[in-house]
């Protein structure tokens, strides 16, 4: 059986490109959201991050992981490249999961974002104000990172929803390469 | 996986997690100075968290009107439209007047400490996210004369200092964070002390005065509303410049001084405009008391 490619090349460069224009207007929307008033706000970018590193290659991956790890190294004013190394590790694990390992589901990607935020928060906050020895460091633990840890969580859902919909409205590498390996082996 | 292993992605993926490790060394030893990159980061995203400020405050401020006005509304329905039109532009009217009013607030300091060299007044760009301290970030760097370390003030009172800079962009480190220690007196008794945040008090937005004496006149008088000055002694903080209000007097847990929680002057967590004090009588000079010991 015979199976055609479902999009040119043009078409395909072309939707890919509205795709990363997509994704970088959402990277954009989360950075600001991040850094709006006062008090204690979800991180917005690990999960998208994570979300759009599931659809995509691995260089790809690595790309988005540094961008979203340098804004949000300055939106919360840590060293710079301190939230970008952790993010690009995961970020080609998490494509790479996908690409061999794992189905692009739900629970996966939930799991996956409550694994790395719990780790990221804990190791922020050990690194920031336990190692220090501040007297109630254990309340910056409860009343913020916490709360941040389980906002962060919650707002993988609409983020990961969205990120599937612009992936599949704009046809993912992933799905493109296969396409192209099932045609050529047809 | 194995293919992964063994391709030029995985040298490209190491490669650009050796940069970023450059690049974190880096930023370790610029001290407080920000990289480049940063304040080009930071002079693009600038606009947009000044928008976004202004929309998360115009809701808020919304909000509060419609929770006041909802009385009314009840009262009658016909007028409910043209209640929400003329609170509307009284947003934009108080908006307006807030601006105006802080603008002259600041010419008021200028006028109370004439050896003060402050800045035009910065705007505060946006908070940095989920610090427990309120640390924030505001429009004015190295370009405005600006230098670490410089005391950020408003008019009602000091609020911290210049701990990360830029050319265009600076972090302000305030009086709420462990990270800050500030020489203070009281103005009524006369009680010298440290100023240094802790995590308790700051969660409640409030700051700690230590060392203290133990039989502090603080403690037998407990006036509300005594008012904590800087002293000036280290001659990073201009002298006599208000920090805030007594609000508790007990204690410390050694046992041997006293300890006092202090209510900010100015209102750390919710904060549009600042000054930066860039130059003072006594700036870097430390006091004679201070020398001899």
């Amino acid at each position: 059986m015979r199976i055609s490619r479902t999009d040119t090349s043009g078409k395909y460069i072309f939707k890919q490109f509205i795709q990363w224009v997509l994704f970088g207007l959402l990277m954009v929307i989360c950075f600001v959201l991040e850094t709006a008033g006062s008090f204690v706000k979800p991180l917005l970018l690990i999960p998208l991050a994570l979300c759009i590193s599931a659809h995509t290659g691995e260089i790809q991956a690595m790309a988005v992981g540094t961008t979203c790890g340098l804004l949000l190294d300055v939106a919360c004013n840590k060293l710079i490249g301190y939230n970008a190394i952790g993010l690009v590790v995961v970020c080609v694990i998490v494509s790479l999961l996908h690409g061999y390992y794992l189905r692009n589901r739900f629970m996966n990607m939930l799991l996956l974002t409550a694994v790395y935020t719990a780790i990221q928060g804990y190791l922020d906050f050990f690194l920031y104000y336990a190692i220090w020895g501040l007297e109630d460091a254990n309340l910056i633990y409860t009343n913020v990172y916490l709360p941040s840890e389980i906002m962060t969580l919650v707002s993988m859902i609409p983020i990961y929803l969205l990120v599937r919909w612009i992936a599949e409205i704009c046809g993912s590498r992933r799905n493109y390469e296969l396409e192209k390996t099932i045609i050529m082996n047809s | 996986m194995e293919h992964f292993l063994k391709s030029k992605k995985l040298k490209a993926i190491l490669i650009i997690m050796a940069l970023l490790a450059g690049i974190l060394a880096y930023a370790v030893s610029a001290g407080g100075y920000t990289i480049p990159a940063v304040d080009i980061l930071n002079a693009l995203a600038s606009p947009f968290q000044k928008a976004s400020n202004a929309i998360s405050g115009n809701v808020e401020y919304a909000l509060t009107l419609y929770q006041n006005a909802e009385n009314g509304y009840e009262e009658n329905e016909e007028l409910r439209k043209e209640v929400a039109e003329l609170h509307r532009q009284l947003s934009k009217y108080e908006e307006v007047k807030q601006e105006l009013t802080e603008l002259k607030s600041f010419v008021g300091i200028k006028e109370t400490y004439d050896d003060f060299v402050i800045t035009s007044p910065c705007e505060v760009t946006g908070y940095v996210t989920n610090d427990p301290f309120y640390a924030f970030n505001i429009d004015c760097g190295k370009n405005e004369g600006i230098s670490l370390y410089d005391p950020v003030v408003t008019e009602e009172g000091l609020v911290g200092v210049i701990t990360k800079l830029g050319n265009n962009s600076a972090t302000v480190t305030t009086i709420l964070s462990p990270d800050l220690s500030v020489a203070v007196y009281c103005s009524t008794t006369k009680d010298h002390g440290v100023l240094t945040g802790s995590v308790g008090y700051a969660m409640q937005g409030m700051t700690k005065l230590q060392y203290l004496d133990k039989e502090t006149t603080l403690r037998k008088n407990q006036k509300k509303d005594r008012v904590v000055l800087t002293s000036g002694e280290n001659g990073l903080f201009p002298k006599g410049y208000v920090v805030g209000y007594v609000n508790e007097v007990k204690t410390d847990d050694s046992g041997l001084t006293a300890c006092a929680s202090i209510k900010p002057a100015a209102d750390v967590r919710n904060l549009h405009m600042v000054v930066v004090v860039t130059d003072f009588e006594g700036k870097g000079v430390e006091s004679h008391e201070n020398q001899q010991n």
